[in-house]
């Protein structure tokens, strides 16, 4: 057999094999079980109007305050990091590397329910307000790292030529080395973003009102409640529309890469 | 052969020897080979799913055999010795197991998780005769001035999601926030973080945050509940033998040993209170 006679083979064996793998998921599967446990037509049409008008809309509410409350204290957080003086470097590495190493879920358990025991001071806005803050002191150290790297990867010589024109530390990095910075780290906030838009289904522990539920605690109860009541078709659709926010913002992302790549 | 198509046949080769022994494990799990004639999951073992903790049903004891404690548990060891079946039990969520995915998928073959028997569940799951009559109660703080369901009018009130509890208290609260816990651990825990200022649950289990005297029981609320041993819906013959063993249980009189050991104590309490109020 000549070398190019071989490779087709290969090629053609690994097409079969490959609709052999298929075949044999579409085979094993039982299509009538998890049509019947996820896929429940009453259960789409009698849900999703729920689960849209307060789960999708609550989890983009909650993704928008946590977001920001967090990319405020990255900002504090990373001026602190590269701040002349050493104890206020020493305390944001500090706070950087605690929250970067606690899961969220212990962090939002501690707020929300270990605070208030401790201290008798409860954060405001109820449990969803401390389950809220919870997720902002997480983001935060992420973002902190994240806008820290970004600093770092203006040139020296932008800081340079800035303070050679007579421009203060603090006017440079103002007008000159954030704005930057900002442009380097869309893409990996933009990711953030979408960490903790899935992070939010994390507060289902610190208890939720009906009208405060975010997507994934409603399409629990839709487990056990209403026309898809016993199967878990709520799930299917929550992960749906979990894609139809995080797909487009992913996207963005590698389009926002790409064109940052060709611009260098 | 290039280093490429190599990577990919070795690749696909693994995913069919994967596909293949899927394919052999879903025959073995579904023979009827074990001499007990029950179609189980693991042959030989009774597998048994349940929300831990919740006492005084099921809780974490290391030192029993199979690792938990408490009401449900001793009654699902009392059946898999009646069957002659070693028991193994799975702490599960709640959800899962109430919805019937938990056993759908076959991750237990039974689920006993103080889970009380309604017609909505009973579309999804099979249900052993009802092994414990259960109510419904208040909990608050000893000095909080609430009196009855009727004192909550713009407080917080503590509920755990999908359970019977919430539903009661959806009927039956005006005027206060519901809010939902996924489970009697983060309930206490909210109320002591002052959180929520009551908690409507199934009674056994708001009297277990009674003992130290901070919290009191103010009402009971009886709904008709039963407490069923959930399992997969068309597994008749483990119903069957379920039902035949808790029948023998009250007939021998253990039942009741058992249900003494978690209740009787409370029970007096719980009289005490109830004339105190």
């Amino acid at each position: 057999m000549t070398r190019s006679a071989r490779a087709r083979l290969t090629t053609v064996v690994l097409y079969v094999v490959f609709a052999a793998i298929v075949a044999a998921f579409a085979l094993v599967a039982d299509w009538e079980a998890i049509s019947r446990n996820f896929f429940l037509a009453e259960g789409f049409s009698g849900n999703w109007q729920a689960m849209v008008f307060t789960g999708v809309k609550n989890t983009i509410l909650y993704t928008i305050i946590s977001f920001t409350g967090g990319f405020v204290l990255a900002v504090i957080l990373v001026l602190m990091r590269l701040a002349p003086i050493a104890p206020f470097r020493w305390l944001s590495l500090a706070y950087i590397e605690l929250f970067r190493g606690l899961p969220a879920l212990v962090v939002i358990l501690f707020m929300a329910l270990g605070v208030p025991i401790a201290f008798g001071w409860r954060p405001p806005g109820g449990t969803i307000g401390a389950g809220l803050v919870a997720l902002m002191m997480v983001a935060g150290a992420y973002m902190a790292e994240t806008l820290r790297a970004g600093i770092e990867a203006v040139p020296k010589g932008q800081t340079e030529a800035a303070r050679s024109l007579g421009m203060g530390g603090g006017w440079t990095m103002a007008s000159i080395v954030m704005p930057q910075a900002l442009r380097i780290v869309v893409p990996p906030l933009t990711n953030e973003l979408v960490i903790l838009l899935k992070d939010t289904s994390l507060l289902f522990v610190v208890g939720l009102a009906t009208s405060q539920k975010e997507l994934t605690t409603l399409s629990r109860d839709f487990m056990s409640s209403g026309p898809s009541a016993g199967t878990a078709t709520s799930l299917t659709l929550a992960a749906l529309l979990y894609l139809a926010i995080t797909l487009p913002l992913t996207r963005l992302v590698a389009w926002m890469e790409s064109k940052q790549k060709r611009s260098r | 052969m290039n280093i490429r198509s190599l990577y990919a046949a070795t690749a696909a080769a693994g995913l069919v020897l994967t596909l293949a022994a899927c394919g052999s494990d879903d025959s073995n799990g579904s023979g009827d080979g074990d001499a007990s004639g029950l179609d189980l999951v693991t042959d030989g073992t009774l597998t048994v799913c349940s929300d831990v903790p919740y006492a005084p049903f099921e809780d974490f004891d290391e030192s029993s055999p199979s690792g938990f404690t408490g009401f449900d548990i001793d009654i699902v060891q009392a059946i898999a010795d009646g069957l002659e079946l070693d028991l193994v039990v799975k702490d599960s969520s709640f959800d899962g197991l109430q919805s019937g995915l938990a056993l759908n998928a076959g991750d237990c073959d039974l689920a006993a998780s103080a889970m009380t028997i309604t017609e909505e569940r009973k579309a999804n799951l099979a249900f052993s005769e009802g092994y414990y009559d259960s109510l419904q109660s208040l909990l608050v703080p000893a000095d909080s001035g609430i009196a009855s369901i009727a004192d909550l009018e713009g407080k917080r009130v503590g509920v755990q999601q999908g359970t019977t509890g919430e539903a009661y208290a959806n009927e039956n609260v005006s005027g206060a926030e519901i809010v939902s816990f996924p489970s009697d651990a983060e309930l206490y825990q909210a109320l002591q973080a002052g959180q929520v200022d009551a908690l409507l649950q199934d009674l056994p289990v708001n009297l277990t945050h009674t003992t130290d005297g901070r919290y009191t029981i103010v009402e009971e609320y009886d709904t008709d509940e039963t407490y069923g041993l959930a399992m997969k819906k068309d597994n008749t013959a483990l119903v069957e033998a379920v039902n035949e063993q808790l029948a023998a249980l009250r007939d021998s009189g253990e039942y009741d040993e058992l249900y003494d050991t978690y209740f009787s104590e409370e029970a007096a309490q719980d009289a005490a209170e109830s004339s105190d109020g």
